[in-house]
């Protein structure tokens, strides 16, 4: 088995605009180990987003290939790759509000992600595991931030994600609340969930156990 | 079913606005299409009813009738075999002697016997009324001097015990069926009066004296039913009525000659249902144009349905869900308002049927019809919603290049040329002749539907080449710089803001005030016609045949009648009419249209020429030869060719070919008097059964839809006004707000909204005015159901309903207005934080 769950390798993502053409990400090579938290870092407008969107396989690259777990990717017809990110792969935005169904109970959240990924439903357990306990039934938004975004990277667990790929995870919190979010991508490594996570807050780099710094869309 | 499909009804319920905006779009769109197989079908139905109206209802029920040659011994068993026959179906028999010159004592005179079940309780009693004896008509009794208690022919008739007052026009639905037997022509046969003699009972009958009834008797079987109310109806009537009377032929083909069927229905059915289709087909075209404006809408909704929910649909698709799952997701939770839209649209048009239809009974497949097509047309929506969001899914997510080229391929097609081009192939029809003549006397003309689709195919193309217009100029409008009129160049920036919605509104709009103002006038011109044709045709309200003794002033006329009635004669020799009238009186009497009497007075003490000047002397019966200098286009009775005779003229007037009382009374009000004072009379017309309506009533009740789907649409377009405001709310307050803490006055801000949706409102009213004009103006005259009749259908006045249309929008318009500076006032400190 590779010791890599996912790799790039001269990934370049082109955007046409009416301006022309801007180039994003510009061949990009790294393997995401299997273990651990790996942190793209850099500044805003960098390509990190985009990056981890194209991990994701959420965007195709313009040019270069991705694989999963040694396979490629590129290639693959928008089922396959709908079917691969239902069963292995977990994105976490920014924003709380995205990652949760607004109209759905806390608990309804966990099972919609768990059924998302043909899953058991775990709701009671994973929510004292977030420290969540007794808000099953609870609206989403009688959640703080920071308890969503700990919510967030829950549903990422009961989906039983290969690899959970977050893009700027506190960047939309309080401190307090980040805390919480940092708490929670360590218990997930500590879990052996692999996490990707973009960003460039110093505390969250400060977590990397592997860290790819990215400028003008390319790698430094 | 995963968690988010099986909670999306519920999450319906988290957007009231959306919620409300999809219930009401599947209601007026399941509206319009149940309305339209519901109006058709109430349209056969109410043509049925029309022609029932002229027809007689005892006839209604195929009857057997033999004028004469029965023997009278075989008149008993004939009857009872056609009871047994029947079963519970009523059977109403008459038997009629020949008339036969008969002493009854005093003058010789011809006299007709009969016996019908109940006539004695249809007639009007002068003197005496036991019913055991022979009820005479005063004409027979008056020539005879046969009083009550005498019996004629030597003593072999039964007494005399009852006078009746003869039976005459219009008489009672009771006799419509005997009418030939009972009710005299005393006109045309002075000689004869047939009224008839009526014996108290069949045995009675049978017991006359062998020379009254040895040339064999009349025969009638009746078989009174209730009126069918609907095509349907009457056809299963006509079938049962046909086969009863095959069966009845059966049992008594060894006793008597076989009897002639009296079967009126099977024109009526077939006008009944090609009305029913003409209907169908004349507001097929609007109806599929409403339904496509109406997918739109539900296209439109769910875009921002799509909008709305961009953030679960994100997620979901990240977890791996495609397009048309996600577009399931939409279909769940927009199914359920739309499912109740629709039951909502299919009840509303059967509550309302009453109010846009001219029928409220419908043939038995009607309402399934309608159930059907509302469910298509929901189904229809919720593939709507579900391609919609797929489509939307797979741009924004999956394929995200090349964003907005199908609708700028959709915006840069010119549909304007293509119904340009539907609507000159439609004039082609139409002036080819969009109504044929028909095929049978009483029969419908063809109404080419594509034809009848012209002035609303305008009304299309002028629609969308306005929208084309408002989005070049909405383009180009940010070299507009009118910033010394803060208002309207507020208004021009707001508006091509939202280019998008402002289209939308003005394509409906105007398509809405076009098809109102098409309805309206084709159908306001078709009643017209029919009014006025039928007032020219008959010349008054109601006409009567009368001898000459009223026109040589031997009888005087009754006073109750003067200043209601003229006497009109008309000569008539190959194809040249003329009418002689009296110049003093005429206008007194006739149908007058808009022409002004004292004009009409001052030119009647003239020959007159009707149509173009003749070149030589027309000579015709009774009058002076004719070449009036003096022309009029029509006059009533001649139509559009023939002459006007004043009666000074006349020298001889037995010599004029008959002569008649021309009156602004209804018939039953000219005749009442007449019969008072015992003036014969016959040939009893009125104007509104003296053509047949309903060709016109056709198109009429055709238009008259276009007219209710023209309100539909303006519904719409006013509620998409009212949305497209109110979805903009926020925005709107932030911006109102911001401008007047920048020193503009709220007056500024107020004109600023009444600018921009003013000059929407004003431009579709306009726009929507000018094209239903134009093509209802070419159209009206050219859909006329009976070309040969003057006059033919103008544009009537359609001022009333542009004012009514221009206050309707500017209501609109002040609420949409009020709307906008509410939210600005009401939401400007909360709003400026959170913006």
């Amino acid at each position: 088995m590779a010791d890599h769950v996912l790799r790039l390798t001269g990934v370049g993502v082109d955007y046409r605009t009416p301006g022309g053409t801007v180039t994003a990400v510009s061949d990009v090579g790294l393997d995401v180990p299997s273990t651990g938290i790996t942190v793209l870092a850099g500044p805003s407008g960098s390509g990190k987003s985009t990056l981890l969107r194209v991990l994701g396989l959420v965007e195709r690259p313009t040019l270069g290939a991705v694989e999963l777990h040694g396979r490629g990717t590129t290639r693959l017809s928008d089922r396959a790759r709908r079917a691969l990110r239902r069963t292995d792969i977990a994105l976490v935005f920014q924003n709380p509000g995205d990652n949760l169904i607004g109209h759905l109970s806390v608990g309804d959240n966990l099972r919609a992600a768990a059924q998302s990924a043909g899953r058991p439903e775990r709701v009671d357990g994973l929510l004292d595991d977030l420290g969540l306990p007794g808000t099953a039934s609870w609206k989403v938004t009688a959640l703080s931030g920071g308890q969503q975004q700990r919510l967030a990277f829950g549903c990422a667990l009961a989906r039983g994600a290969a690899v959970v790929l977050a893009d700027e995870p506190t960047s939309q919190l309080d401190t307090a609340s980040a805390d919480l979010v940092l708490e929670t991508l360590v218990d997930l490594s500590r879990q052996g969930v692999p996490v990707v996570v973009a960003s460039h807050d110093p505390r969250l780099i400060a977590l990397a156990d592997q860290l790819f710094t990215l400028r003008d869309g390319a790698l430094t | 079913m995963q968690t988010p499909w099986r909670a999306a009804p519920r999450a319906a319920l988290s957007s009231p606005l959306t919620l409300l905006v999809s219930v009401v779009t599947a209601l007026l769109l399941s509206f319009v299409v149940a309305a339209a197989v519901l109006h058709s079908s109430a349209s056969g139905s109410a043509a049925v009813a029309y022609q029932q109206d002229r027809l007689c209802e005892q006839l209604l029920h195929p009857g057997l009738d033999a004028d004469r040659g029965v023997p009278a011994d075989r008149v008993d068993e004939v009857v009872a075999a056609a009871r047994e026959t029947a079963g519970s179906l009523p059977v109403l028999a008459a038997t009629y002697t020949t008339e036969v010159r008969t002493d009854f004592g005093g003058r010789p005179t011809f006299a007709k016997f009969g016996y019908r079940e109940g006539a004695v309780d249809h007639v009007t009693v002068l003197e005496g009324g036991s019913r055991d004896g022979m009820w005479v008509p005063r004409s027979v009794a008056d020539t005879t001097d046969l009083r009550l208690g005498e019996r004629g022919m030597g003593g072999r008739l039964p007494p005399v015990t009852a006078i009746y007052a003869d039976l005459n026009d219009p008489i009672d639905q009771w006799w419509c069926g005997e009418r030939k037997q009972v009710v005299p022509n005393k006109i045309t046969r002075k000689d004869v009066t047939s009224s008839v003699v009526w014996m108290p009972s069949q045995e009675a009958f049978d017991a006359l004296p062998p020379e009254l009834t040895g040339g064999g008797v009349a025969l009638s079987l009746r078989f009174p039913v209730p009126a069918p109310r609907t095509a349907t109806q009457a056809e299963v009537l006509l079938a049962s009525g046909t086969a009863l009377l095959d069966r009845i032929d059966d049992r008594t083909d060894g006793i008597i000659p076989r009897l002639r069927h009296n079967v009126v229905l099977p024109l009526p059915v077939e006008n009944a249902r090609a009305t029913a289709a003409n209907v169908r087909a004349a507001v097929l075209p609007l109806t599929l144009i409403s339904l496509l404006i109406g997918l739109a809408g539900v296209g439109t909704v769910t875009a921002g349905w799509v909008q709305r929910r961009r953030t679960e649909l994100r997620m979901l698709w990240c977890r791996g869900s495609g397009p048309w799952a996600l577009g399931g997701r939409a279909v769940l939770e927009l199914g359920a308002p739309l499912v109740l839209g629709g039951a909502a649209g299919l009840g509303t048009a059967r509550l309302l049927l009453g109010v846009y239809a001219p029928s409220t009974d419908l043939e038995p497949d009607a309402l399934p019809t309608a159930v059907l097509a509302v469910v298509a047309v929901v189904l229809a929506s919720l593939a709507v919603t579900l391609v919609v969001t797929a489509f939307h899914a797979h741009r924004m997510f999956q394929a995200p290049t090349g964003r907005g080229l199908a609708r700028r391929v959709l915006a840069a097609v010119p549909w304007e040329l293509a119904t340009a081009a539907l609507a000159f192939a439609a004039w082609q029809r139409l002036r080819a002749g969009g109504l044929s003549t028909p095929l049978k006397i009483g029969g419908l003309p063809g109404i080419d539907a594509a034809a009848l689709a012209f002035p609303l195919l305008v009304v299309l193309t002028t629609a969308l080449l306005a929208a084309r217009v408002l989005r070049v100029l909405l383009r180009a409008s940010h070299r507009a710089s009118l910033w010394h009129r803060p208002a309207a160049q507020i208004a021009i920036r707001r508006l091509a803001a939202s280019a998008g919605p402002v289209t939308g509104v003005l394509l409906v709009g105007v398509l809405a005030i076009g098809t109102i103002a098409v309805g309206t006038s084709v159908a306001n011109a078709q009643r017209t016609a029919l009014d006025e044709k039928s007032g020219l045709y008959t010349g008054a309200n109601s006409v009567v045949q009368i001898g000459t003794d009223l026109v040589t002033g031997e009888r005087e006329l009754p006073a109750e009648l003067r200043g209601s009635t003229t006497v009109v004669g008309v000569s008539s020799q190959y194809d040249r009419t003329a009418v002689v009238v009296d110049p003093a009186t005429f206008t007194d009497g006739a149908y007058l249209g808009t022409a002004d009497p004292d004009e009409l007075r001052a030119l009647l003490t003239e020959p007159l020429r009707i149509g173009p000047p003749a070149r030589r002397d027309v000579q015709l019966p009774g009058l002076p030869p004719l070449n009036p200098r003096t022309t009029l286009p029509s006059f009533p009775k001649v139509g559009a060719d023939g002459y006007v005779v004043p009666r000074d003229r006349v020298t001889a007037a037995d010599a004029v070919g008959s002569w008649y009382l021309w009156s602004t009374r209804s018939a039953a009000d000219l005749t009442g008097p007449l019969r008072a004072a015992g003036i014969d009379y016959t040939g009893v017309q009125e104007r509104s059964k003296a053509i047949a309506g309903l060709p016109f009533l056709t198109i009429g009740w055709a238009f008259g839809f276009v007219t209710a789907i023209g309100g539909v649409l303006a519904i719409v377009a006013a509620i998409a006004l009212l949305l497209a405001i109110e979805v903009r709310r926020r925005q709107n307050a932030v911006a109102g707000a911001l401008s007047t803490r920048m020193g503009m006055s709220p007056a500024t801000l107020l004109s600023s909204h009444l600018v921009e949706l003013g000059a929407v409102a004003a431009f579709a009213v306009v726009v929507g005015s000018a094209a239903s004009a134009l093509s209802s103006g070419v159209a009206v005259p050219r859909l006329d159901p009976a070309p040969r009749l003057t006059p033919s259908p103008t544009l009537p006045n359609v001022l009333p309903l542009l004012v009514t249309t221009a206050v309707g929008s500017a209501l609109v318009v002040l609420a949409a207005a009020w709307i906008a500076l509410r939210a600005a006032r009401a939401a400007r400190i909360g709003e400026l934080i959170r913006g």
